[in-house]
């Protein structure tokens, strides 16, 4: 990095090459994506895998974009080894049933480089947050202890996630057709309390702390079609075995994991106009009780040249909730990017407003995200 | 124009920096929709057959060696005396200040005794002390029969709530004074003693001893200070000086004339009552009750203990004023060795509470400390010594029923939480 960093020369290279490493110097348990109350009594919240670029424009681009680790095909164009990561602030209200509260968390959702194999194949690597397992719930209830009624405060939270670690290799088969695959490895600890407090302190606090690991295997293949000059087609699949859950030694829990399938449509009328939209199939259900099968889809649009202005919007389901039928979601997003160096770092930033809504609650997220991509 | 971009862009990330350093992550449970599928689950046992093994071993702290001397007058119940002996003076005494020299000691003049209350009962009324010769020879084997016919000499009676009453304590025609400590909630009692009250024995070299008894119109029971609040004798004697007697010491000069106590220890009938099988904490000599508890292992070694209770039913209330009333602690020991077991004093592994006097309710101690200890440790010996907090500085002792009478027998009640079921969905 250092050596990059003096060949390119400029500060604005060596600033953004300084924060690349801080931000992938985090601890992995650390990187985790939004989180959701929707979360808490499934698996969790699942990531979006998805750059800062495809994220803007509300994941339409997530099927093109190499450094969007949905699929593998799309790195057969990458061309340079390249390295990107992102950054995501979210700004949460949580309206339930009118208790209210403003949540606000930092994550760090993606880090990938992928480069070129000679002169058909490319290779990636990299991590995102496969489930998002963190939140912190406080609750205030009773109970009769010894005669008398005891009140008390509960505080439950668990810290921590399931990253996706992906190792992914592509091929352009011709002009026409790119052909990628990819082995996945689920791993990923929360650190886990229980706490009770009671108003009587009589009672002494009790307060219990598990570190929980995780582990799963995962497949997935793709493939992008040129349909005709400027218009492409991507289709994807994925299948994962299951997520095992384990507290020292002891196996606590094994989930099947979902089955996945999408695909994308892109068209660009001209170099400056781009527009996409997406669609994608999961099998939340197999997970059990509570879950539901998932759609979501995406459209979006990134006009301009050296600094473009992204934009989309995306709607779907949430795969965990209480009651019959799935939570819903609905985004939009807005972006732009700016290449620096010649194009040999850039930096995006992207805002995305996302409501939840479904059994009893909505969610209101204002998401601040900064990506930054490195081309030596 | 490009640097003005580049500017906007720092702007905004340092933002978005600056907004994300802290992270709000808790939210109020909307339950069981949004809540985790497992809480903590709380469990409350009585281990009514828990305390094994329990007896009950007197004779840990003597009255002699008692941070107190007791003095009561409890008709039926008890008749405690404080005895105290001052040591001798001497036969010369320095005649000036800052000189050696010393001049032959030719008489007492008088003296003024000085001593603490450092515990009453303040309902009590007209309390009264009545001070007594003893003969010199006291020590701490001396018992009440001893000096069964001693107490007959009384050199002065106070009533000291009439010296209290009097302007600023101080009773002008007798010299006696007494001054209330507020603070630390005693009284400080000086009394002026003339010299057929305090005599001069030359072939004693001014060894004296007394007797101090109290009486009120009721609840006649004091605690008196020993060690740095231990009554004090001091002399004013008549000295030789170039055959002429002179008074020491005087305005010219402060002499160590101020003499200690020695011996001071307190007498007392009828005395504590023989131990038999209950489980007896507190007196004099103190007396101290063990218990084994059977610790559940599987709260031992996966619950986390919340509150945990010795209940204990007296057999035999514990008799005397209100005052007397004590605390006992509830201690673990370091290895059990019977009525030998080293206790282990550490103040955040000890539980108290406190026995009021003529109180037969069930005595509920709270040991948590102790069991959580127990949790951390599982080599300890799950052994319990009940003890006074203040050994033998109060005469009333309790009596709990033992393991032996079923219907009444000691029990522990443990609330706890079992292992979180983390990991689970």
């Amino acid at each position: 990095m250092i050596e990059a960093v003096r060949r390119l020369g400029g500060w604005a290279v060596r600033w953004l090459a300084g924060t690349a490493m801080l931000l992938t110097s985090y601890p992995p348990n650390r990187l985790t994506a939004q989180d959701s109350q929707y979360g808490i009594r499934g698996l969790g919240t699942p990531g979006r895998w998805e750059s800062v670029r495809a994220r803007s424009t509300g994941g339409a681009f997530g099927p093109f974009d190499p450094l969007s680790p949905l699929m593998e095909a799309q790195l057969a164009d990458v061309g340079h080894i390249t390295g990107g990561a992102m950054a995501g602030t979210s700004y949460r209200d949580v309206d339930a049933g009118g208790a209210t509260a403003s949540l606000r968390a930092t994550r760090f959702p993606l880090l990938q480089l992928a480069g070129p194999l000679g002169a058909r194949f490319a290779l990636a690597g990299g991590f995102t947050t496969y489930l998002d397992r963190s939140w912190d719930v406080t609750i205030r209830d009773s109970t009769v202890l010894r005669g008398v009624n005891q009140p008390y405060t509960d505080e439950l939270t668990s810290n921590g996630s399931v990253a996706d670690l992906r190792l992914a290799a592509a091929s352009r088969l011709s002009r026409r057709i790119a052909l990628g695959a990819a082995v996945h490895v689920l791993v990923g600890s929360t650190r886990e309390t229980a706490e009770r407090r009671f108003d009587d302190t009589t009672y002494t606090l009790a307060q219990q702390t598990a570190e929980v690991r995780y582990d799963g295997v995962g497949v997935s293949g793709s493939a992008l079609v040129g349909l005709a000059p400027g218009l492409t087609l991507a289709a994807w699949a994925r299948s994962d075995s299951r997520l095992r859950a384990k507290v020292g030694e002891a196996t606590t829990a094994e989930t099947d994991l979902p089955r996945m399938a999408g695909g994308g449509l892109r068209f660009a009328p001209s170099p400056s106009v781009r527009l996409a939209a997406a669609v994608a199939w999961r099998s939340w259900s197999d997970a059990g009780a509570g879950a539901f099968d998932t759609w979501s889809w995406s459209a979006g649009a990134e006009v301009g040249g050296r600094a473009p202005i992204r934009f989309g919007v995306r709607g779907g389901q949430m795969p965990f909730g209480p009651g019959t039928t799935a939570p819903t979601e609905f985004a939009v997003a807005v972006g732009t990017g700016r290449a620096f160096s010649e194009g040999r770092a850039l930096l995006d930033l992207g805002l995305e407003r996302l409501e939840r809504s479904g059994g009893g609650l909505k969610e209101h997220v204002w998401t601040v995200l900064v990506g930054m991509t490195i081309r030596p | 124009m490009s640097a003005v971009r580049t500017a906007l862009l720092g702007a905004v990330l340092a933002a978005a920096a600056a907004a994300a350093c802290v992270e709000r992550m808790t939210a109020p449970g909307t339950c069981p929709a949004y809540c985790p599928s497992h809480r903590d689950t709380v469990l409350d046992v009585l281990l009514d057959t828990g305390i094994l093994r329990d007896s009950a071993f007197r004779g840990y702290v003597l009255a002699n060696q008692s941070a107190v001397m007791l003095a009561a007058d409890l008709p039926g119940l008890v008749d405690s005396r404080a005895i105290f002996r001052f040591s001798a003076v001497g036969q010369r005494f320095p005649i000036k200040l800052n000189d050696t020299t010393t001049g032959a000691i030719l008489a007492g003049d008088s003296a003024r005794l000085t001593f603490f209350i450092t515990r009453r009962d303040t309902v009590a009324h007209d309390l009264t002390v009545r001070l007594y010769r003893l003969p010199i020879t006291i020590d701490t084997t001396t018992t009440f029969a001893d000096l069964a016919g001693q107490f007959t000499d009384s050199v002065r009676t106070v009533n000291l709530d009439s010296l209290m009453a009097k302007a600023n304590g101080k009773d002008t025609a007798t010299g006696d004074s007494i001054g209330v400590d507020t603070t630390n909630h005693r009284l400080f009692v000086s009394l002026k003693l003339d010299s057929s009250q305090a005599r001069y024995v030359f072939a004693d070299s001014g060894k004296v001893a007394y007797g101090l008894r109290v009486s009120a119109d009721s609840l006649a029971s004091v605690a008196l200070g020993k060690g740095d609040l231990s009554p004090l004798l001091r002399w004013y004697i008549v000295v030789d000086s170039l055959d002429t007697a002179v008074k020491r010491p005087d305005s010219t000069m402060t002499g160590p004339s101020a003499r200690g106590t020695p011996v001071a220890t307190f007498v007392f009938a009828p005395p504590a009552p023989a131990l038999d099988s209950t489980l007896a904490v507190g007196g004099v000599p103190s007396a101290r009750s063990i218990l084994r508890v059977a610790f559940p292992r599987g709260i031992r070694d996966s619950g986390q203990i919340i509150r945990g209770t010795l209940i204990l039913v007296p057999a035999v209330a514990a008799r005397g004023v209100p005052a007397d009333s004590f605390v006992i602690e509830a201690h673990t020991v370091f290895a059990d060795f019977g009525a030998k077991s080293p206790i282990v004093f550490d103040v955040t592994r000890t539980d108290t509470t406190v026995i009021h006097v003529d109180s037969t309710d069930t005595i509920q101690i709270e040991i948590t400390n102790l069991l959580k200890f127990w949790q951390t440790d599982t080599t300890l010996a799950t052994t319990i010594v009940l003890k006074a907090k203040y050994e033998a500085q109060a005469l009333p002792e309790i009596r709990f029923y033992p393991s032996a009478a079923a219907a009444y027998r000691p029990a522990v009640r443990i609330t706890y939480v079992p292992r979180f079921p983390f990991g689970k969905p």
